[in-house]
């Protein structure tokens, strides 16, 4: 049940309070848009999450079996030995996006086709090159998924909030105003047939008189 | 009345707020395809002093899309107008080049109508789907008017 505003009852109070409606409506408005644009967002980053969370683990799952294959094939010391010159900087780019007033992270992998690895050539096989090929491929999903999922967290936190002020507008704000406003013309014309009544009666006693 | 001064300053606060919120992504100028391809770290400068990344995945699929005299004339980021009462959204188009970016991207003839091609929710989520970083939500101010 809307509460009645605690007002004055007077015409430029109906004004004030008709101005706060159209106020409060054309808030609720551009929320209501924003939260539409949000929840949009919101699951096409949940499906994009999932999509990229099913391809993780399918490469995480691909890159450890030729990981083994490798392993097998070289042996662990000698490839540990290989693969000491290997180590190299991560170069992500970073940033941030705007949607709908969510600032959201952009990541992205930089120089993802490398042609040299850092490992002797000579020493290793093609096992090791495809196993090396897939773990950098499993970078680039993390990343991915990283992104989709901070994504995802901001926006549902947003879509919470904007929602709280959704719904306070429309089930506290706008029908109390609409309950207001509903009382006071009531309140109005109540007082306007009081005062034909009364005119009626002095009419009558004047007339008697 | 004491009450009511709070009351109508806390609702316009809400709609300042929330319009300076959902605008604050807006850039402040944007550049062209080509300048942005030239760029290390490509983004523009927002209105509120913040930056908007793109990525280079992006510039590049667009790029693939137009050819070098087009590059020059794709303002990037594309802005989407929310919030009009005739179309669910419309995006906002200078020239033919925009136009025939929009149309290989959902893969359907669009129609500049006076600088804009109305969309509709499937497309702009078709849309949001492949132009992440180069294209940008704008709410209409004609709802604040």
């Amino acid at each position: 049940m809307p509460q009645l505003l605690k007002v004055r009852p007077t015409k430029i109070e109906l004004v004030k309070l008709k101005r706060r409606l159209a106020l409060s409506e054309r808030v609720q408005r551009i929320v209501k848009d924003r939260l539409s644009i949000l929840t949009m967002e919101f699951l096409q980053t949940a499906r994009e999450t999932v999509e990229a969370k099913r391809k993780l683990l399918a490469q995480f799952s691909e890159a450890y079996k030729a990981w083994s294959i490798a392993t097998g094939y070289h042996g662990y010391i000698a490839l540990e030995k290989e693969l000491i010159a290997t180590e190299a900087d991560l170069k992500v780019a970073t940033g941030l996006r705007n949607v709908a007033g969510v600032r959201i992270p952009s990541l992205e992998l930089m120089g993802e086709k490398r042609l040299m690895r850092g490992y002797n050539l000579v020493d290793t096989s093609s096992c090791l090159d495809h196993a090396a090929q897939l773990w950098e491929k499993c970078l680039k999903a993390i990343i991915e998924l990283a992104e989709s999922q901070k994504s995802l967290e901001l926006l549902g936190m947003q879509i919470n909030r904007t929602k709280r002020i959704v719904n306070a507008l429309e089930c506290v704000v706008i029908p109390g105003l609409q309950v207001t406003i509903n009382y006071l013309n009531m309140k109005f014309e109540e007082r306007d047939r009081e005062e034909k009544s009364r005119l009626k009666r002095i009419k009558v006693l004047v007339a008697r008189g | 009345m004491p009450d009511e001064l709070p009351y109508e300053k806390m609702l316009q606060e809400c709609l300042r707020g929330e319009l300076r919120l959902v605008n604050a992504g807006l850039p402040r100028n944007r550049k062209s395809l080509s300048d942005l391809l030239d760029e290390e770290y490509p983004h523009v400068v927002c209105s509120d002093g913040s930056t908007h990344s793109f990525k280079k995945k992006e510039l590049e699929y667009l790029a693939s899309m137009v050819n070098i005299e087009e590059r020059e004339a794709l303002l990037l980021p594309l802005l989407i107008e929310l919030g009009l009462p005739e179309a669910e959204a419309v995006i906002i188009c200078k020239g033919e080049v925009e136009e025939g970016v929009i149309s290989k991207v959902l893969n359907m003839p669009v129609t500049c109508e006076q600088g804009r091609i109305r969309i509709y929710k499937p497309q702009l989520a078709l849309l949001r789907g492949k132009l992440k970083t180069t294209t940008q939500y704008v709410f209409s101010p004609e709802i604040v008017a």
